[in-house]
C-alpha cells in the first residue's frame, strides 16, 4: 500500500470512529449577539416545548405587506423559572419582540424579551442564557 | 446489644460523610464573570488549551479557543453544516457530557459516600460517579453519553476522572470528540459553600493535539429542583418552516 493509501484508509476508519450525536444547536452558530432586532405584529402560534420554545408572528410592513416570522426562546425549563408558562402568550396577541437576529438573514430572532399591549412577559435575557 | 450496634450505625454514617465537602443541592450556571481559584487553576497542565465558551454564548463557526484541531477534525469541522441538525431525527439527540457540563442549565447532586448522583437538567440526563475504588471497566463496555465515572477526594477537592464516552460534540459548532476521549473534572466548594467551581480537562488525540480544559462555576439555589426535560423534536419543523410560507 503506498503512503497515500494508507492515509485515505486511515481517515475513513477515524471517521467511522468519530461519527456524533448532537441536539441543541449553539446560539453563536445561528445568531449575531452583537445586534438586536424589534418587531411587532400579531401572534399566530406559541410552542412551549424543549429544546426551544417558539412564537410564530405575522408583521405587517409599512407598505402592508405581511411578513411570517418566528421567534426561538430559550429551553422553556429556563423561561419557567423567568415567569413564562405556556399560556404566556395566545394566538392573537399583540406582541413586541426585541432579540438577537439570525446570521443567514432568515425572519428568524431568538428572543430576548417580549411585550404583549406594552406589559413584559417574563424577565428579559442576556447573551447566553439559554 | 444488637439494637445498640444498629443505632451506631445509623449515627455513624453521617460523620463519616462529613470528613469530606457535602457538595449535595441545586446548582445553577453562573452567567457573570466569576473569580478563578488559582489553586485549582494551578492543577491544569501547563500547556492545556482552555476553551472559553462557559457562560456566554458558545462559540460561532470556525472558533475553537486555544484547542489545536488535528487535520481530521478540521477536515469535519469545516464540512458541519448547522442546518443538518435542525431535522426531526437529530434535534432531540442528547450531547456528551464534555460538552453538557459546560451548558447553560442546572443539576441537582446527591451525595452518598459510595456513589454521587449528578441530576442533570439539560435532557434529563443522570450520572453515576463510583467513589467506592472500583476500577474502570475494559474495552468490551459499552460508551454512553455520559461515559463511566469514578471518583476521589484529593483533600477538599473532588476528582471525577470518566471513561467510555460515546462520541459527541465538544463545542457544538462542528468539533467533535470521538469514543476514545478521557475527561477529569475537578471540583471544590467556595469557602462559604455558596458556590461550585470546577475544572474540566479532556483528552482525545484523535481531534485535537493539545488537552483541553474549561472552567465552570455554579452557585447554590435551596429549594429549587431540576425540571423534567422531555425534548419535543418538531421544533425542527418550526425550523424549517421559517421563510416557506
Amino acid at each position: 500500500m503506498t503512503g497515500r493509501g494508507k492515509v485515505a484508509v486511515l481517515a475513513a476508519g477515524m471517521a467511522a470512529l468519530a461519527l456524533p450525536a448532537m441536539a441543541h444547536h449553539s446560539f453563536a452558530v445561528f445568531f449575531d449577539e452583537t445586534r438586536t432586532v424589534s418587531i411587532e405584529g400579531e401572534v399566530t402560534s406559541f410552542r412551549f416545548t424543549n429544546p426551544h420554545g417558539t412564537i410564530a408572528l405575522d408583521v405587517t410592513s409599512a407598505s402592508g405587506e405581511v411578513e411570517k416570522w418566528r421567534v426561538e426562546t430559550t429551553a422553556p425549563v429556563v423561561l419557567q423559572r423567568r415567569r413564562w408558562s405556556r399560556s404566556s402568550l395566545r394566538a392573537g396577541d399583540h406582541v413586541r419582540i426585541d432579540g438577537w437576529p439570525a446570521r443567514d438573514g432568515k425572519p428568524y430572532l431568538r428572543l430576548r424579551s417580549a411585550t404583549v399591549d406594552g406589559r413584559p412577559v417574563g424577565q428579559a435575557f442576556t447573551v447566553g442564557e439559554d | 446489644m444488637r439494637k445498640l450496634l444498629i443505632a451506631l450505625a445509623f449515627v455513624a454514617s453521617p460523620v463519616a460523610a462529613q470528613d469530606h465537602p457535602d457538595l449535595s443541592g441545586f446548582w445553577a450556571p453562573d452567567f457573570g464573570p466569576v473569580e478563578r481559584p488559582q489553586e485549582l487553576m494551578d492543577k491544569l497542565p501547563d500547556d492545556v488549551g482552555m476553551v472559553e465558551d462557559t457562560g456566554v454564548e458558545e462559540f460561532p463557526r470556525g472558533e475553537f479557543g486555544e484547542l489545536v484541531l488535528t487535520p481530521f477534525a478540521e477536515d469535519q469541522a469545516i464540512e458541519w453544516y448547522p442546518e443538518t441538525e435542525m431535522s426531526i431525527a437529530r434535534v432531540c439527540l442528547p450531547p456528551g457530557i464534555v460538552y453538557s457540563l459546560q451548558g447553560p442549565f442546572p443539576f441537582e447532586i446527591h451525595q452518598f459516600d459510595d456513589v454521587i448522583v449528578i441530576r442533570y437538567e439539560y435532557f434529563d440526563q443522570t450520572r453515576l460517579v463510583f467513589m467506592d475504588g472500583r476500577e474502570h471497566p475494559g474495552e468490551g463496555y459499552p460508551h454512553s453519553k455520559m461515559g463511566f465515572s469514578t471518583g476521589r477526594w484529593e483533600g477538599e477537592e473532588l476528582i471525577v476522572e470518566t471513561t467510555h464516552l460515546a462520541a459527541s460534540t465538544i463545542t457544538n459548532n462542528g468539533l467533535n470528540h470521538t469514543d476514545g476521549i478521557v475527561m477529569r473534572e475537578r471540583y471544590r466548594l467556595s469557602d462559604d459553600g455558596e458556590q461550585l467551581m470546577a475544572t474540566q480537562w479532556f483528552r482525545d488525540r484523535e481531534v485535537i493535539e493539545n488537552d483541553g480544559a474549561r472552567f465552570i462555576s455554579w452557585s447554590k439555589r435551596e429549594g429549587e429542583h431540576v425540571y423534567p426535560y422531555e425534548c419535543d423534536p418538531s421544533f425542527a419543523l418550526e425550523y424549517q418552516g421559517i421563510g416557506a410560507e
